[in-house]
């Protein structure tokens, strides 16, 4: 029978002292950096940049449009639903720069005595790049259509099925769970979306109502978890 | 392990300090990840919406497209359920006036075949993909050449019905000097058509009109299960079925048959013959009708045994004359006329045969198949196309076959995968999954199916007659094709719509139209034809006979791709991912066999041996003692894939046999003779190997008889399945006082209040067939993963609904009782679950929380029914193509977890809300769980326990009506739809079931004792 060594360098006073560091470093790792402990997963505060520097804050604020006039999924599906880009062209059809920008150009345009010039924004040209679409918004064969890829925000487990119809048909707001997005011109995820969350405020609902209407938020397991 | 690394021995002599360093490795490891694992940022996710919105697709909501099932040629309705533009689910469609509702277990699972990614994905010429451009040209010269010097054009298919495909077909034909199209059925009905043209001069199926017939006849015709078109004779069988509907009253089914079928176990009375006296069974009967009908006819005598039989059958028979049915599977021409003989001295003609509106489900003829290989034998056949069908399988005879094939100097092929005949072809063109391409078909006269593509062609196929089109030189998309054919030769037959445009939105809308049908110029029943069956030479004693049969699952073998289909056990003998020969208990016996062992089959008499092939051993109760069943469909090319099915482990065994094939194909028995191929009466010889191969059965008993010793010692004997006679449920008889319960009555105090709707379900035994629709409907809605053979073996499988078979007696009485899920309102599995992840809702319902479940099994051990079901692996899902096809309101379990039925809660769900949306409570029907949904026997209803006025409540009302937990557990979701019992049952399985679970109770109602 072979020896049992004593010590390796796994051996017990080396490793140990590994170990501890290791540990201490963490745990100042956790307390510094990364503030109060949170579950794996959790990604509230996450405000990615997105590919196209959309602003809720200029379209659902300033604007006041209407949240379900681009996530028309709302209330008739599960998902609220990223637009299509050809929602966004009902309007940028023809607005292809902000108003300021614009009076600008006409100011610039009047003082050099000349027709302004037309103006597309640098971020709204991603948009007609996506589509393909040339300056004059046609279709440019050269240019090929390329879906936008939008940084996913909110997302929950793929065991949890929510369904933003649910919600939306009983009264609930969109800002109740999204926070103040119309202030936002980055959006950020507000709520943890944790299980926790999601039943204290099913709790709530059910002893509080709705819009002053009584409702009936299920608790059960099966309503999210099937 | 090796010497050289001490470091990975430890010591029996380690002390404590190495124990603590042991702990703290671990501890700090724990933490480490733990840490790590914390400060983890999820990856990045991309939301990628469309470009340009689609009208009709809200991301997230399902689309259900009208349309038909491809799955063969019965042609029956169905709603394509479309999520975010990919199919996931076949529905049945209740509006359609041949399926009214149900689909059966082919039509749910040929959804997998479209995410196949063994389908071809291009043209191919000698096995190598090849772009359409060089293969349309390549063809177009060679039938072009064709054309100029002539030589013969032969045109290859199964059965052809749509007008669309008929028309350009034809066309295409039409284009040469000698063309001819040669269909021919796989699963042959050729006796039937050849024997009506005998007797009324056209070569006709007629439409069987189960629903109008009084009393029914059968012999040896499955046609519940495998026959011509068995979902929609399921429906008409079973709305005559009804045991408490007073207004229709119940039918009378004899059944003679030579193998246990299903429809053989739901007659009311079965009589075992031989196949090869089944002719002269027939031949008696005519005799005896022709008796009462004053004809001339010269009887054969009566076999002894069945004159008591026959005699009550005749009587029967003509008292219900024109109300009465007679049908016959056999392939045997002549007993095919002597049955149109007897059907038309009962004038059952244009009553419940119907030739006016007759069916084209089947129109191949084997003399054409015969004349076709011999003039390919003669090498007289210049172009050969094949659409459909795979002759080197569906014959028997690859070699010859391939050989034949190889010496046609054109060969085209249109099959989608690498089958046997596509293997030998010099071009493919594939053909498009039936979900992606318009197609039509007219599966009775006068109702015409129009389907449209429910998803553009996921790879880079070809409709068959856009192929044809593009080689007559004009070319046209597929919907061009069936829209100018539709105007010019559908839209006239019907007056309802006065405008095409307005027909073709209709019709496409509705997936189906009502036409004027194309007269069947049928002459005056030929009495000339008639002779009677000479007597059968009597068989020597012990000389076997064969009979190839298809499954329910397998049919013909064309979806042998299926892993669903392939791992659905046979509703009778239960058996997966295997073939095997059937034989009677007492001809096992007699020949020393075990079940399991492998025997050789050898076609032919021992002086002349014909084919053979080495199977194992299936005991079947209820089949005649003379003969031996194979199933065919089996030992497909097809089914090579599946070598690497399920988990791989240390332990795992291949799902295929030693040939690389799942089970052996039985085609080569069938052997032509007369004009027809012969399914069954060839003789046959058997010899035992020595060895034994296991079979993946998933129900190992076969009686309901506990062993007497079992009850002797404080084992209960309680009933499992009850039935009763028609007699006994209406004298009130049968109610045995502690036997079936009145109401949802409960053991326990009621401690689930439950205040909105209660859910539950009644499954009515009289109308289950054990058909297995249900069982992979449930699949494909809940993401149930396949397992393979060697998991099955170990009894892993995951079908969450299973269809439980009991025989009483010899096996002439078989029960079947669909088994899920009983949801108990206090259930065994929910007080031992030491994580809470399976507990009750409000709404009745046995929650299954995948992500809080650890994994111990408590709960499937305290099970009473065997209906939990654990992932012992995390099974496979590598095939992105085919993920497409798993439903995303469901989760994929992984690894440790249970799993189980809950009523397809998703369903529930989904009403809830919707119904919610509109401030509304959920409608009675608005929920169809899957396996109701597709149920072409209508036997499951679904809905609310406290809703008075509910179906489910109405299906509830007869007093008889039991639940399988009476007694010491309480099922208050799942009643089996009771009757009273009249006959007491033991309990079947002392083996599988839990000591304490013992009473499911049951009832099937048939309409006499037998």
């Amino acid at each position: 029978m072979t020896e049992v060594p004593e010590t390796g360098w796994l051996g017990s006073r080396r490793l140990t002292t590994i170990l501890v560091i290791a540990l201490v470093f963490g745990a100042g790792l956790l307390v510094v950096g990364f503030g109060p402990v949170r579950l794996a997963g959790n990604q509230q505060g996450y405000e990615p940049t997105q590919p196209i520097a959309f602003s809720h804050r200029l379209h659902a604020g300033e604007l006041a449009i209407d949240c379900m006039y681009c996530h028309s999924g709302a209330d008739k599906s599960r998902h609220a639903g990223v637009p299509a880009a050809s929602i966004c062209m009902n309007c940028h059809k023809n607005v292809t720069s902000t108003f300021g920008a614009f009076r600008a150009e006409d100011d610039l345009a009047k003082k050099e005595k000349r027709p302004p010039r037309p103006i597309i924004s640098a971020e709204l040209r991603k948009l007609y790049d996506a589509l393909g679409l040339d300056d004059a918004r046609k279709p440019d064969p050269a240019k090929a259509a390329t879906p936008i890829q939008w940084v996913r925000i909110h997302s929950v487990p793929d065991f949890v099925h929510f369904d933003h119809s649910a919600h939306v048909n009983v009264g609930v707001t969109c800002q109740q769970c999204h926070g103040t997005v119309q202030a936002m011109d980055r959006l950020r995820q507000d709520s943890d979306l944790g299980m926790g969350w999601c039943v204290n405020c099913h709790r709530t609902s059910n002893q509080t109502g709705i819009a002053g209407q009584p409702v009936r938020a299920s608790i059960d397991c099966a309503t999210c978890h099937h | 392990m090796s010497e050289s690394d001490p470091k990975l021995i430890t010591s029996p002599t380690d002390d404590w300090s190495t124990s603590r360093r042991t702990f703290l490795r671990a501890a700090g490891f724990t933490f480490a990840s733990a840490m790590f694992t914390g400060c983890q940022a999820t990856p990045i996710r991309h939301a990628i919406p469309y470009l340009v919105q689609p009208e009709d697709i809200v991301p997230g909501r399902s689309v259900y497209y009208a349309g038909m099932c491809g799955g063969c040629t019965a042609g029956c309705g169905v709603l394509v359920k479309n999520r975010d533009g990919r199919p996931i689910k076949i529905e049945g469609y209740r509006d359609h006036a041949l399926s009214q509702g149900g689909v059966c277990a082919v039509g749910q699972a040929h959804l997998l075949g479209l995410y196949d990614s063994l389908r071809f994905s291009s043209a191919q010429r000698d096995g190598q993909p090849v772009n359409w451009t060089e293969v349309d040209a390549e063809i177009t010269a060679q039938l072009a050449k064709i054309r100029g010097e002539g030589g013969a054009v032969r045109y290859l298919s199964g059965t052809v019905n749509g007008p669309t495909a008929r028309t350009v077909v034809e066309k295409f034909l039409g284009g040469f000097a000698d063309a001819r199209w040669v269909m021919y059925d796989p699963i042959s009905s050729s006796a039937i058509l050849d024997a009506h043209e005998r007797t009324h001069g056209v070569r006709v199926l007629p439409r069987y009109r189960f629903d109008k017939a009084d009393v029914i006849a059968s012999f040896d015709a499955d046609f519940l299960a495998t026959w011509t078109s068995s979902v929609e004779h399921t429906a008409g069988y079973r709305s005559r079925r009804s045991p408490d509907d007073a207004a229709v009253p119940m039918s009378f089914h004899v059944q003679f048959e030579s193998r246990l079928t299903t429809t053989g176990g739901k007659a009311d009375r079965r009589v075992r013959v031989a196949p090869s006296q089944m002719g002269a069974l027939v031949t008696s009967l005519a005799g005896l009708i022709a008796k009462r009908a004053g004809t001339e006819f010269a009887p054969a005598a009566v076999a002894a045994a069945e004159t008591d039989v026959l005699e009550n059958l005749a009587d029967r028979l003509w008292s219900a004359r024109g109300r009465s049915l007679v049908v016959c599977g056999s392939q045997e021409i002549q007993t095919q006329v002597l049955c149109n003989f007897i059907n038309h001295l009962l004038g059952n003609y244009d009553q419940t045969l119907d030739l006016a509106g007759a069916s084209n489900q089947r129109l191949g003829s084997d003399s054409a198949l015969a004349g076709l290989l011999e003039e390919l034998r003669a090498g007289r056949v210049r172009a050969l196309l094949i659409d459909g069908v795979d002759p080197a399988f569906d014959l028997g005879a690859p070699a010859e076959l391939a050989d034949l094939i190889r010496r046609v100097p054109l060969v085209v092929n249109f099959a989608s995968r690498n089958d046997e005949t596509a293997a030998v072809s010099r071009f493919v063109c594939p053909d498009h999954h039936p979900l992606e391409s318009w197609t039509d078909a007219e599966p009775v006269r006068g109702l015409v199916n129009l389907s449209q593509p429910a998803t553009p062609p996921l790879l880079n196929t070809r409709s068959v007659v856009e192929s044809l089109s593009t080689w007559m030189g004009e070319a046209r998309p597929g919907l061009d094709i069936v829209r100018a054919t539709w105007e010019a030769k559908v839209f006239l037959r019907q007056t309802a719509q006065p405008s095409f445009l307005a027909f073709w939105e209709r019709t496409v809308q509705d997936g189906f139209c009502t036409v004027t049908p194309e007269p069947v110029a049928a002459a005056p029943f030929n009495a000339a034809a008639v002779k009677p069956k000479a007597e059968a030479v009597p068989a020597a004693a012990g000389q076997l006979e064969l009979v190839v049969y298809p499954t329910v699952g397998m049919l013909d073998g064309h979806h042998a791709y299926n892993a669903w289909l392939q791992e659905l056990p046979d509703p009778m003998t239960r058996v997966t991912w295997d073939s095997y020969a059937c034989l009677a208990p007492a001809t096992a016996k007699r020949l020393g066999l075990a079940e399991g062992d492998v025997v050789r089959v050898t076609a032919g008499t021992p002086d002349s041996p014909g084919p053979s092939l080495e199977c194992p051993v299936v005991f079947q109760p209820g089949q005649h003692e003379s003969v031996v069943a194979l199933p065919m469909g089996f030992g497909s090319r097809l089914s090579e894939r599946f070598a690497n099915v399920g988990p791989q482990w240390l332990q795992s065994q291949p799902a295929v046999g030693d040939d690389g094939r799942v089970g052996r194909n039985a085609a080569p028995f069938v052997a032509m003779r007369d004009g027809a191929r012969r399914f069954d009466g060839n003789p046959v010889q058997i010899s035992p190997t020595g060895r034994s191969r296991p079979l993946a059965a998933t129900q190992l008993h076969h009686t309901l008889s506990a062993p007497e010793e079992l009850s002797g010692l404080g084992f209960e004997r309680r009933d499992i399945v009850r039935q009763t006679t028609f007699a006994a449920l209406h004298a009130g008889a049968g109610h045995d006082g502690h036997g079936a319960h009145h109401g949802p009555s409960e053991l326990w105090s009621q401690d689930h209040p439950v205040t909105g709707p209660k859910w539950g379900m009644s499954i009515d035994l009289s109308a289950c067939n054990g058909c297995s629709a249900c069982v992979i409907a449930c699949q494909v809605e809940n993401n149930v993963p396949v397992v393979g053979r060697d998991e099955v073996m170990r009894q892993r499988e995951m079908h969450w609904i299973r269809i439980d078979r009991y025989y009483e007696g010899e096996g002439d009485d078989v029960a079947f009782q669909p088994m899920m899920c009983q949801q108990c309102a206090v259930a065994g599995c929910e007080t031992v679950c030491p994580a809470l992840a399976t507990l009750h809702s409000e709404d009745g319902l046995n929650q299954q929380v995948y992500n809080r479940c650890v994994g111990t099994r408590y709960c499937a051990n305290n099970c009473a029914y065997k209906v939990r079901r654990f992932n012992w692996f995390d099974y496979p899902h590598a095939d992105r193509f085919q993920n497409l096809v798993l439903n995303p309101d469901v989760t994929v379990r992984s690894r440790g977890v249970m799993e189980k039925c809950t009523f397809c809660v998703q369903r529930i769900q989904e009403a809830r809300i919707a119904a919610r949306a509109r401030g509304e409570t959920i409608a009675d029907g608005a929920i169809e769980p899957a396996c109701q949904q597709t149920c072409p026997a209508r036997a499951i209803t679904f809905g609310d326990l406290n809703d008075p006025n509910s179906a489910l409540s109405k299906a509830n009302e007869p007093a008889q009506i039991s639940r399988p937990g009476r007694g010491r557990h309480r099922a208050v979701g799942v009643v089996p739809g009771g009757r009273p019992e009249s006959r007491r049952r033991g309990r079947p399985s002392w083996l599988r079931l839990h000591p304490y679970s013992g009473c499911r109770s049951s009832p099937a109602t048939r309409r006499s004792a037998r």
